[in-house]
């Protein structure tokens, strides 16, 4: 028995070493992905894909707001530069539509667990186009809202909220609530917050509404949680339910602190962490470990990730493709399996980080309190996720909702600058979005 | 003739035999790897986008496609984004130019006058020049934040109103001009500065004996005599200016909304967002030619003062 053993260690040396000996020549794949805690995370994953599948993955970390731009230049030249790329949710159609990526699907059919495991409503969104799976996501940024819950308990400021609005002082329900805590805690200096008196302004409700991309993800909230899109079925902009919802954007502006104008996710979270603003419009839920930190940074504050009002929100997250144009396709989709597989989103999760996957988001583990800091918004994830279950926007589903997407930003920002007035913007928006698609839309499910 | 054909020859060949080859061949080899640079990269992509601007050129829809005349030129007319592109452009370039050479000028004055620690100086100045408008635009933002820049804290502390700097769509385009003529009125001073101390000395001496005033020195002699200087300098930083766009990319990505899109700003959004490449070259092309027009005009007289010069020379 133990000369047994003894050959099969041997043969098992050998095995390894002739494994080893095996990966002098490992497959080169690149992946370009956004700078930042996205990636950073990732990169022990990579190491780990590596040793497994005997390839080199050269990481290419660009800035976010250069990643479309750079990708869809690398797609157009078939340069190949890119086996895997990482697109927003809005550009999967254009990808898709173009042939920029290879649909997965038949590589994802022999691993169906993999595609059954992602959040539904991001499987739809995020994944699915024209009858194909073109990917994983792999960090999901769907949005909730964050809100300072001392300020709700408080009885000092629910007494006076009752007073003053008739209803009681509670999470907001709908956008008219929201907008009266917005102005209800907007005070100045020398003013009392919680009985205590205020050293400097405070105010109600952090807003993205500087030059990016992140303004019409507050919008989208409030648009689609009164049942309408960016585009109708016809591919055209419903021109008066914009209006609408930028006209209560802008109202509340004055709630917000001057540097709204200025700023986008990671000022608001700063404003937050600096016990300047009371609440989020719709927000990114993946920024709860800088959120939670305001407990940290202001006496007193307990941080809440709760739905937004109407129980709508945007919803996204970052899709992992593989490029048409890449030497090594297979490679290049056993990696996307990997990182948007169970056992490296746990390790991520493990990091702070969104994950996408049902099994990890629900598993309780995840729930307590030790775990809180890191994945305390996995909860409303999860209410998110069910409240939007079935949910389709026709902006994720044109071919043109990536340039849409990066430019539709600025009407909206001027009307709340005020440099024009939300229906200007409105019909800004409407011939904009008729001139990037050469009249209506085409909308594919 | 057939002397000066000999002579002429003989010449020739002992260049030739000294270098190996003519003069001219040997001059035209000097000149070769630059004017390969300007052709691979100014004369071929300058033909390819005229060509790409008859063209319909959606990058998402197809790549380049087939020629649709001048249907791009018309839009470039009734394009209000465009105009109001160029009408920022302008009103950018106008005020910031004229403080950048107002301010310069006279820092260079300042500096020429100065007897102690000039050397110093002139080398702090040339800071804000030694790192691109990326990174101190970076810094610049911080600056004016609204709530943690240094610039409102100041203006508070003194009871002043705190704009909005970058937000307020009606004054963001003047922080931009701010932060431009903070870095670069130095280039202009510096310029101006040499080219005083350049200056002869003779008839600064005469005037001095002759009991001219120092208006009357700095109006007919200074100024007459600085002005080849001024001008060129005028006209790189009309050109730096006109074509602005690494400001506007990080201090306000050309807003709020479009309140300081300027034309660069805009091409990139259309040419690189949008991928309508088609369009993008078309304005390039109208914007080459107006800048080529306006260079004309403006070079026009500072070459021909030039070349006078050379001749009395």
């Amino acid at each position: 028995m133990k000369k047994l053993l003894a050959a099969a260690s041997v043969l098992a040396l050998c095995a390894g070493h002739a494994q080893a000996n095996e990966c002098t020549n490992p497959v080169q794949i690149t992946w370009s992905t956004i700078a930042g805690f996205y990636t950073d995370a990732m990169n022990q994953f990579v190491a780990s894909f590596e040793k497994e599948n005997c390839a080199k993955v050269q990481v290419i970390n660009t800035d976010n707001s250069q990643l479309y731009n750079k990708q869809v230049i690398e797609m157009v030249g078939q340069t190949g530069a890119y086996d895997v790329v990482t697109l927003e949710t809005a550009e999967k159609a254009e990808f898709a539509a173009n042939g920029f990526i290879l649909p997965m699907t038949e590589f994802l059919a022999e691993r169906p667990d993999l595609v059954e495991d992602v959040a539904p409503t991001l499987r739809s969104i995020t994944v699915e186009y024209d009858g194909n799976i073109w990917g994983l996501p792999y960090y999901t940024y769907s949005a909730g809202m964050f809100i300072r819950q001392d300020l709700l308990d408080d009885p000092i400021e629910q007494a006076a909220f009752q007073e003053r609005y008739g209803y009681p002082l509670a999470r907001p329900e709908t956008w008219e609530q929201h907008r009266d805590i917005a102005e209800f805690f907007t005070r100045k200096a020398g003013e009392k917050l919680k009985g205590q008196v205020l050293e400097r302004d405070f105010y109600g409700v952090g807003l993205m509404a500087g030059p990016f991309p992140d303004i019409q993800d507050e919008l989208s909230a409030q648009l689609w949680g009164m049942g309408s899109d960016w585009l109708t079925d016809e591919g055209v902009v419903p021109v008066d339910d914009v209006e609408k919802v930028l006209a209560h954007y802008v109202g509340l502006l004055k709630f917000a602190p001057p540097a709204a104008l200025t700023v986008t996710y990671d000022g608001v979270m700063n404003q937050m962490r600096d016990g300047q603003i009371a609440m989020t419009h719709g927000f990114f839920l993946d920024q709860w470990p800088n959120a939670v930190k305001t407990e940290e940074s202001v006496p007193g504050a307990v941080i809440a990730a709760i739905e937004a009002p109407g129980k709508r929100a945007y919803v996204g997250g970052f899709l992992l493709a593989v490029s048409s144009s890449s030497a090594n396709p297979e490679m290049a989709m056993r990696f996307v399996a990997h990182i948007g597989g169970p056992e490296v989103q746990r390790q991520f999760a493990d990091m702070g980080g969104a994950t996408t996957l049902m099994s990890v988001l629900s598993d309780p583990v995840y729930e307590t309190a030790e775990r809180r800091p890191l994945n305390g918004e996995y909860k409303t994830l999860l209410q998110v996720f069910e409240s939007m279950k079935g949910f389709s926007s026709n902006l994720f589903n044109t071919p043109f909702g990536a340039k849409i997407y990066n430019t539709m930003h600025i009407p909206l920002q001027s009307a709340a600058a005020g440099q024009i007035t939300p229906r200007q913007a409105a019909e800004q928006l409407a011939a904009d979005v008729a001139a990037i698609c050469g009249g209506p839309c085409p909308i594919k499910r | 003739m057939a002397n000066v054909l000999g002579v002429s020859h003989t010449s020739d060949m002992v260049v030739r035999s000294k270098a190996g080859m003519s003069d001219r061949t040997f001059s035209i080899l000097l000149v070769a790897p630059a004017l390969a640079v300007i052709l691979v990269f100014a004369i071929l992509p300058l033909v390819y986008a005229l060509d790409v601007s008859f063209r319909f050129a959606d990058l998402t829809r197809g790549g380049i496609r087939e020629y649709v005349g001048l249907d791009n030129y018309r839009r470039v007319f009734s394009d209000s984004n465009f105009w109001t592109a160029g009408w920022i452009t302008l009103k950018f370039t106008v005020v910031a130019v004229t403080l950048q050479m107002t301010l310069g000028v006279g820092i260079a004055f300042l500096l020429h006058g100065m007897t102690v620690g000039k050397g110093l100086v002139r080398s702090l100045i040339i800071l804000p020049l030694a790192t691109s408008a990326a990174v101190t635009g970076l810094f610049w933002r911080y600056l004016y934040d609204t709530q943690f820049g240094v610039l409102n804290w100041i203006l508070g502390s003194f009871g002043l109103p705190e704009p909005n700097w970058l937000g307020d769509y009606t004054i963001a385009l003047w922080s931009v001009v701010i932060f431009d003529v903070w870095q670069w009125t130095p280039f202009v001073a510096l310029i101006a500065l040499a080219g005083l101390q350049a200056l002869p000395r003779e008839p600064f001496e005469a005037a001095e004996l002759d009991g001219a005033s120092s208006w009357r020195v700095l109006r007919t002699l200074t100024f007459p005599l600085l002005k080849p200087v001024l001008f060129l300098v005028l006209v790189l930083r009309t050109i730096d200016c006109v074509r602005l766009y690494d400001a506007v990319a990080v201090l306000t990505r050309g807003g709020p909304g479009t309140s300081t899109e300027t034309m660069t700003f805009y091409l990139y959004r259309t040419g690189l967002k949008l991928f309508r490449m088609d369009y993008a070259s078309t304005m390039a092309i109208f914007f080459l030619y107006v800048m080529l027009v306006a260079a004309i005009f403006a070079l026009t007289p500072l070459l021909k003062q030039f070349t006078d010069r050379a001749k009395e020379a």
